[in-house]
């Protein structure tokens, strides 16, 4: 889906939990989310941080969505620690 | 260390007055078993009884599990001993689906081509739940009654002489071949929550994994499928119980390499969780000094990314791997068959592409719950044609491209 919106010119966010994936598929700015189940939740986490995360989330797939790039760009430094935090 | 596998051939299964192996012909007593399951569990609400034979005009709809029929007649722990098992037979759950993937079985026409269970004899049981319980729930109750009518049916080859005596010697007892190689098989389980489970000596393969697993274990039914996945990859407990991969490694040990051990791994649903499963699973293979790996896989997608972060991590460690996997390539085969590909998996066994379409003729009898046909994964809602024809991809036939390479289906480049 993200290559034929971006096909007919408009930039997409691939928001997704399992990067490689991502990768392989050819999405150009990807932005690394929590889990499969729930790519925006955190279930183990109070219904506040939940929101903040999330918000957190959507504010950086909209940055990276105004960030210009000339090659596929995974859009996060603490993905992984994130991830970890909610193992 | 030995464990037996004493291999009872049944030559048809038929109701009867009472249940017993006679003549090598299974009788069953139907009331006997619905009754036995019944009392069982009280978060059962019915239970029917139907008998399939090959070549049948029988459609087996919402399958939910597949097990062999056996019982352990020597040991008290699991991979010591003897068991006896039930060849030709085995008992198929079905009923109400709540996790939408559930898969079909046709006992006759072009569907049977793509299932083992089209040339077996199998016992059906429809399971009906009682109102209210929870998808888990009702999984669990289905789950247990396959398991529990697979150990009735089994009880009668008890004190039957097998016809065929299979002998496997656990590893550290055998002898080693230096200058043959070290192969190990990594084991891969689908055990996300979510309905996609599979059991390990009872307890969930979500936790402590990845480990080394005595293999003679896994011969005698240490896995247990619930799964509600994908029919055509996902690895019923019948498939667990007759793993090839795992008999291929014994015969093949000392003539065309060394069996060295076997890891189970899981398929987690976060990133960082496969990536620390890959790790971990690569270093225990390591402590096996493994020269190569035998790489299966349970469903796809996302499962796709753990095989390649196992593939790409234990080659750039010099471990050669052999990957088994389907393909989604689409109907006509021309789309990107894995969602997730790396460079270092240039030895991989194709099973077959689930996204084939295939024309299955109306049947005379349907066995399970009718209604929900066209919610089967690999079917739509027009699936299901006026004169009872049934359009479906691979994906809705159980076990059609299955990843322990059980079925003899591949693709190949044109």
């Amino acid at each position: 889906m993200s290559k034929q919106i971006e096909r007919a010119g408009i930039p997409v966010v691939h928001a997704c939990s399992i990067v490689p994936i991502s990768k392989t598929v050819g999405a150009n700015r990807i932005l690394p989310t929590i889990a499969i189940p729930h790519p925006f939740g955190a279930p183990n986490k109070s219904p506040e941080e939940e929101k903040k995360m999330r918000k957190e989330l959507v504010k950086k797939a909209l940055k990276a969505l105004a960030t210009p790039i000339d090659e596929q760009r995974v859009f996060s430094s603490e993905q992984k620690k994130r991830n970890l935090d909610c193992l | 260390m030995i464990f037996e596998r004493g291999v009872v051939a049944v030559s048809d299964v038929q109701f009867g007055e009472q249940t017993e192996l006679c003549d090598r012909i299974l009788l069953l007593d139907k009331k006997g078993l619905s009754d036995f399951l019944l009392s069982l569990d009280d978060t059962m609400e019915s239970c029917t009884v139907s008998i399939t034979r090959p070549g049948d005009s029988t459609r087996i709809l919402c399958v939910k599990d597949v097990v062999q029929p056996g019982c352990k007649v020597r040991g008290d722990r699991p991979g010591r001993g003897k068991r006896h098992v039930l060849e030709n037979v085995t008992v198929v759950t079905c009923g109400k689906i709540v996790g939408y993937q559930e898969g079909i079985i046709d006992m006759s026409g072009a569907g049977a081509l793509y299932s083992p269970f089209s040339r077996t004899f199998n016992v059906v049981l429809d399971i009906a739940v009682i109102p209210g319980l929870t998808p888990h729930e009702h999984e669990e109750t289905v789950r247990k009654a396959g398991l529990a009518a697979a150990a009735f049916l089994g009880e009668t080859s008890r004190s039957v002489t097998p016809e065929t005596m299979q002998s496997f010697t656990a590893l550290e007892e055998l002898p080693t071949f230096p200058d043959l190689p070290r192969i190990v098989y990594l084991y891969m389980l689908l055990s996300q929550g979510l309905l996609h489970d599979t059991y390990v000596l009872g307890r969930n393969a979500s936790e402590g994994l990845p480990r080394i697993i005595d293999p003679l274990i896994l011969l005698d039914n240490a896995i247990t499928s619930g799964n509600c996945v994908s029919a055509c990859d996902k690895n019923t407990t019948w498939h667990h119980q007759n793993n090839p991969v795992l008999r291929e490694l014994w015969q093949r040990h000392g003539r065309d390499l060394n069996f060295s051990g076997v890891v189970l791994t899981t398929e987690p649903i976060r990133l960082a969780a496969k990536e620390a499963g890959a790790q971990k699973s690569i270093a225990l293979i390591q402590e096996l000094k493994a020269d190569g790996v035998i790489l299966s896989k349970e469903g796809f997608g996302n499962p796709d990314a753990d095989q390649m972060l196992l593939t790409r991590g234990l080659e750039q460690q010099g471990i050669k791997v052999v990957a088994i996997t389907d393909e989604f390539a689409g109907a006509d085969g021309f789309s990107q068959s894995l969602a997730d590909s790396a460079v270092e998996a240039d030895a991989v066994v194709s099973v077959g592409n689930a996204n084939e379409r295939v024309m299955l003729p109306p049947m005379q009898r349907l066995l399970g719950p009718v209604s929900d046909l066209s919610k089967l994964a690999g079917a739509w809602p027009h699936s299901l044609q006026e004169d009872g024809s049934l359009e479906v991809e691979l994906q809705a036939i159980i076990g059609a491209t299955n990843e322990l390479g059980m079925q003899t289906l591949s693709c190949r480049e044109i």
